[in-house]
This record gives structure tokens, C-alpha cells and sequence, in this order.
């Protein structure tokens, strides 16, 4: 094995974690919170983090302080979305976060008018 | 040996005398006879007196030589049986100076690794100007032949431990392949929860089949698994102990303080953690938790593990330490099949070798209470690696200004050049958010709530240099998406170009 090689190797080895996700989710995979939260759920932190909670708990109330998506809460945490699901769950029953329902689709303009707002721009 | 002609050469007149007596007498008798008898029958009788005294003499000349020769035996005899007595006791000297210094000594060399050729030539020397050669000779052969079974035994279990490492480490590597697929898998499937608890149950199998590889190579003798380079905060060292045991979710992790274990010891404790956890969950009731807490103590950090079990009699702790003990004064592989609680040797082993402290006590609950004592020198303060979880190692990290600063050695942003990262992100000199918390997670913070409807673009980079901006373009930073989503649906006119320089910086300033 060349020296390039075996470096590799060792960075390999040596990269991770030493906790795995299902102890961060305490075994849970998110199956039962998933009609509740989904994707583009909005989640807004009620008050700051306290001292005894686990650190991903601790981390999402801290990133909430503002409106986010569970995608978002996702990337940033570099966890998967079902993991945040649990979380934002925990959170959720311990009335530490609040959920909001994205704006409903019924406001959005009409898909036909916009077409035709498309067709008239385009014979201009 | 007896001289030869020392004593038989000269006659000794004392004892003589002696034997002429009967020679004499028999003279005088015949002498007396012949006087006394009648002159016809004198002649005769003096002729028989004469052939008596002869015979009589002769008799007792033989006599007297043999009792002469008799003395001298005997003396010889005397003689040699001293010398043979002494040459006896030497002997048994010597057996026992075999038995009790030379070859105690030269298996205890072998065992601690010396060659054979080494020690022979050793006791070789030692035996110089003691006793006869003869002797020395055949004990030297003696301790040729033991020292020669000995290595051959050594050798060959020397060689069974290489290959129960060997394999070890084999099973090692494929583990650990397989924790980073699942890892990857993880993130790919995390939307559909199905898969992922199926991914998780995987996950969980892989660690506790990567926990048994460790201890295998731990009992033979080395490392255990993997090396960590940076130090790992000690919080997500508890949690990868109880993510390697089958039980964990009834372990209960208690308040531990913010401390991080230096890299070299993170993976040694880890195991012995969780080797303790597993004997703690392993042997209490399924309903009961175990409960994990770490404390700061003069000698370092205590970890606690505490469980609800059956409780362990006067007797059987002894028992538990002595094996312990005995772990760390190194282990034979044929005695493991004898060993009820695999999980101890184990961490005797490991204690022994990073210099744990390792105590069981009765708990207040009835169960098991297991410390075990980190000491000073495995822990650092440095801000560690940094996450429970790899939480915002990634994640655009910033300062702010006004943000307390939190003694942080090096900017988050070179920590984990291992994660794929834009390169922007990478050569960018402002970090973002950095604040950490109790256990080092690396934090953005806003100043205050930003309104909701807005166009956020929460995580750009205010960049520093154009060339980084430009290729930022291309990398929308997570959740920018939405929030032109948002903003298209709310109706606020498109965020325009700022957007990517300091709109947060602004948003900041602005409430």
C-alpha cells in the first residue's frame, strides 16, 4: 500500500462520529410524528434553551429563535429529516417550540391566468 | 581417595603384640609339655610343640594382617562415604538452586520476551564457578529444554492472539465500512421514516457487532477499533458507549459536565463504557433504567452507571474485582471460556492500559454502581471537535461581533476539512455563527426575532472577496429556496442582489 494511500485510509477511519442517530432519536425513527411535521412545517421556538436538554433539543430551540423549516433545521444540523421529525416532536410536546402551516396554496394565483398572462407577454 | 600404602605399609607394634600372644603361648605350652613329658616320648612332643607354635604362628600372622587390612578398609570406606555425602548435599544444592533460582528466572525472562539464546547464555554465566561442571552442564540442559518448551508455547499463543487481532481488525474495517454506508443512507432516506427506522435497527446491529470486534482485539491485546485525532467532547463519548450497546434506550444520561476527552483515549473509553453499560443493562430487570451521569472529581472525571439490578453480594464483587485485577495483569485467551462476564476482562484490560480507575459498589437503588475515574491527564478544555453529532460542523458558522466570545483556538470553519463543503465556505473568513453551547455545539444566534415574512437569506456568507461571492452563486446555501418561495407567495418583490452579500447583516443591524 503506497504512503497516499494508506493517509487516505487513516483519514477515512478516523472520520465520524462516535454516537450513532438512533441514540440521538432514542430508537425512534419518526414513523408516528410524520403526519404532524412535514417538510416545509415552520417551527418557531417559544422560549430559549435550558440547561438539562439534550444538545440537538438545545440547537433547535437556539436556531428557532426565528421561523424555520424542518428542511432547513435539517441542513443546518446536518442531521436527516426524520431525526429533526423526533426532535421537533420532543420539542413540540414539551411546548418548548410551536409549529406554523405554511400559507395554503389556495392563495396562489390561478395557474390558468398566469399562462395567459404568459401568452399575452409573449405576443407583445 | 584413600592412599594406597599409607597405612598398609607400616605395621602398627600395638597391634602386633596381640597376635605373637597366642604364638607365644603355644610355645610356652609345649616348652612345659616336652619338660613335663617322659624322656622316651620328649622328642615327639617337642617336634608336635615346635610344628604347634609354627602353625599357631602363622595363624596369627595371617590374622594380624587381615585385621590390618580390615582397619584399612574400614578407614577408606569412612573416607569415601564423607566424600560421597558431600558431594550429595552439593548435588541437592544444586537441584535446588535449579529448581528454585535458575529456572524460575529464565522462564520468567522468556515470558517477558527475551530469546532463548539470551538467557541461556545468561545462566550460563551465572553459573560460572559454582559447583562442579559436570552438574552445571546437565542443568544447563535442563533449562535448555524447559526454556525451548516454554517459547514454543509463548510462540504459539503469540501467534493465536495475532490471529484473533488480525481477524479482529478484518471485522473492524467492514464494520466500520458499513456504519459510514448506513450513514450515508441515513441522510439519503431520511424522509421516508419507514426506511429509516430500518436503517436505524441495521445501524444499531453494526455497532454492537463492531463492539464485539473490539473487545476481541482488545483481549488480544491491542488497540481497540479506531483512532480519534481530535479530542470528542465527553458528552458524545457517553452516547457513543450507549449507542454500542443493545439496550440503550434504557440508559439514561444524566447532566455531564463540559469537558472533552483528548483523542488517543476517546476510543478505549468508549468501549469500556460501554462494556460497563453493557453488564449494567444486561443484568438488571428490563423495565429498570441505568442511569449514566459524569461528574468532575480531583483525579479527573468519575462516570457513573448506576442500575436497578439484582444486587451484588460481598462475594460476588470480589469476585468482580478480582477479575479485574487479574484482567490487568493480562489475560490468557484459553481462560475466556471460563469467564462468565466477558465485558470485565475488557475493561480490566482497558483500565490497565490508559490508567482507569475502575470500582463496583452496591448502589443506593439495589443494583450496581460502576465508576469509572478518567484521569486528569486524558482531558482537555480545548473546545473539541465540537459536536454531538457533527451538529453545525457544517453548517455556516458566524460571529458575531457583539456574540460573548467562547475561548474557540481555531475558526469552526477549518475543523472538518473532511465533510464536503463548498470551497467558499471554506476559505471564508467571516464566520458566521459562534456561540457554543454547554456541550460545545456550535450555534448560530440572531440578535432578535426576525419577522417571519421576509426574505431571509439566513445563511450567506457575507463574503469577503468577490471571487468567493461569485462562486457562491452557484451553492444557494440551505433554505434559500424557501425563502424565495416565500417571498414569491407573500408577494414581496424578488430579494435582488444584496441578497447575497449581507442581507442578515442588515436584518441584524435593522432590528
Amino acid at each position: 500500500m503506497s504512503g497516499s494511500d494508506q493517509q487516505k485510509d487513516e483519514q477515512e477511519w478516523n472520520e465520524g462520529d462516535p454516537e450513532r442517530l438512533y441514540v440521538i432519536t432514542k430508537g425512534r425513527s419518526g414513523s408516528t410524528e410524520k403526519a404532524a411535521i412535514d417538510l416545509v412545517t415552520l417551527i418557531v421556538s417559544r422560549s430559549g434553551p435550558t440547561s438539562g436538554m439534550q444538545p440537538e433539543h438545545a440547537a433547535i430551540v437556539r436556531l428557532c429563535q426565528s421561523p424555520l423549516s424542518v428542511a432547513e433545521i435539517s441542513a443546518y444540523l446536518h442531521l436527516p429529516v426524520s431525526v429533526v421529525s423526533v426532535l421537533v416532536a420532543d420539542l413540540l410536546a414539551d411546548e418548548r417550540v410551536e409549529a406554523r402551516a405554511m400559507v395554503p396554496p389556495a392563495q396562489l394565483p390561478d395557474a390558468a391566468l398566469i399562462e395567459a398572462v404568459m401568452h399575452g407577454l409573449q405576443k407583445l | 581417595m584413600v592412599p594406597a600404602g599409607s597405612s598398609s605399609g607400616v605395621p602398627r607394634p600395638a597391634s602386633v603384640v596381640p597376635w605373637l600372644l597366642p604364638a607365644a603361648g603355644t610355645a610356652l605350652c609345649a616348652t612345659v609339655a616336652a619338660a613335663v613329658a617322659s624322656a622316651s616320648a620328649r622328642g615327639l612332643v617337642a617336634w608336635c610343640g615346635v610344628v604347634a607354635t609354627a602353625a599357631v604362628a602363622l595363624v596369627a600372622a595371617e590374622a594380624a594382617r587381615r585385621g590390618r587390612m580390615v582397619a584399612v578398609l574400614r578407614d577408606r570406606l569412612a573416607e569415601q562415604e564423607a566424600t560421597l555425602n558431600a558431594r550429595l548435599a552439593q548435588q541437592r544444592a544444586d537441584t535446588l538452586w535449579l529448581a528454585d533460582v535458575l529456572l524460575p528466572e529464565a522462564v520468567g525472562r522468556i515470558q517477558r520476551g527475551e530469546f532463548p539464546e539470551d538467557v541461556i547464555r545468561a545462566v550460563a554465566a551465572n553459573q560460572q564457578g559454582r559447583g562442579d561442571p559436570e552438574s552445571n552442564a546437565v542443568n544447563l540442559k535442563v533449562v535448555r529444554t524447559v526454556l525451548e518448551a516454554v517459547s514454543a508455547e509463548e510462540d504459539m499463543r503469540d501467534s493465536a492472539q495475532r490471529a484473533f487481532v488480525n481477524i479482529a481488525r478484518r471485522v473492524q474495517a467492514i464494520v466500520h465500512q458499513q456504519a459510514r454506508g448506513l450513514r450515508e443512507m441515513e441522510d439519503r432516506h431520511g424522509n421516508d421514516p419507514e426506511v429509516f427506522g430500518d436503517l436505524l435497527r441495521l445501524d444499531h446491529g453494526t455497532a454492537l457487532i463492531g463492539r464485539l470486534a473490539d473487545s476481541i482485539a482488545v483481549l488480544g491485546g491491542a488497540r481497540p477499533g479506531r483512532q480519534w485525532s481530535k479530542a470528542v467532547p465527553l458528552f458524545s463519548c457517553l452516547r457513543g458507549a450507549m449507542s454500542r450497546i443493545l439496550d440503550y434506550q434504557r440508559v439514561e444520561l444524566h447532566s455531564v459536565s463540559e469537558i472533552a476527552i483528548v483523542g488517543p483515549t476517546v476510543e478505549p473509553l468508549i468501549h469500556a463504557l460501554s462494556e460497563l453499560l453493557d453488564n449494567a443493562t444486561r443484568y438488571s430487570p428490563p423495565e429498570t433504567k441505568v442511569h449514566l451521569t459524569a461528574v468532575e472529581v480531583q483525579a479527573g472525571i468519575a462516570v457513573e452507571i448506576e442500575d436497578g439490578g439484582v444486587s451484588l453480594s460481598e462475594e460476588a464483587r470480589a469476585r468482580a474485582e478480582r477479575m479485574l485485577a487479574q484482567a490487568q495483569a493480562g489475560i490468557d485467551l484459553n481462560d475466556l471460556g471460563e469467564t462468565p462476564r466477558l465485558g470485565l476482562a475488557v475493561v480490566g484490560r482497558l483500565s490497565q492500559a490508559y490508567g482507569f480507575q475502575v470500582s463496583l459498589r452496591p448502589s443506593a437503588y439495589g443494583g450496581v454502581r460502576a465508576v469509572l475515574i478518567v484521569p486528569q491527564e486524558h482531558l482537555t478544555t480545548a473546545a473539541a471537535h465540537g459536536r454531538a453529532h457533527g451538529i453545525g460542523a457544517v453548517s455556516v458558522t458566524r460571529q458575531d461581533a457583539s456574540a460573548p466570545k467562547i475561548s474557540i483556538p481555531r475558526p469552526i470553519t477549518g475543523l472538518s476539512p473532511r465533510r464536503a463543503m463548498p470551497p467558499s465556505t471554506m476559505d471564508d473568513d467571516v464566520p458566521v455563527v459562534t456561540e457554543r453551547t454547554a456541550n460545545g455545539l456550535p450555534q448560530r444566534r440572531r440578535r432578535a426575532p426576525v419577522p417571519p415574512p421576509r426574505t431571509r437569506s439566513v445563511s450567506a456568507p457575507a463574503a469577503t472577496n468577490p471571487a468567493a461571492d461569485t462562486s457562491d452563486q452557484g451553492k444557494e446555501p440551505p433554505g434559500m429556496w424557501l425563502a424565495a418561495f416565500q417571498s414569491a407567495v407573500s408577494g414581496d418583490p424578488p430579494a435582488s442582489a444584496p441578497v447575497h452579500d449581507n442581507s442578515d447583516e442588515s436584518l441584524d443591524k435593522g432590528e
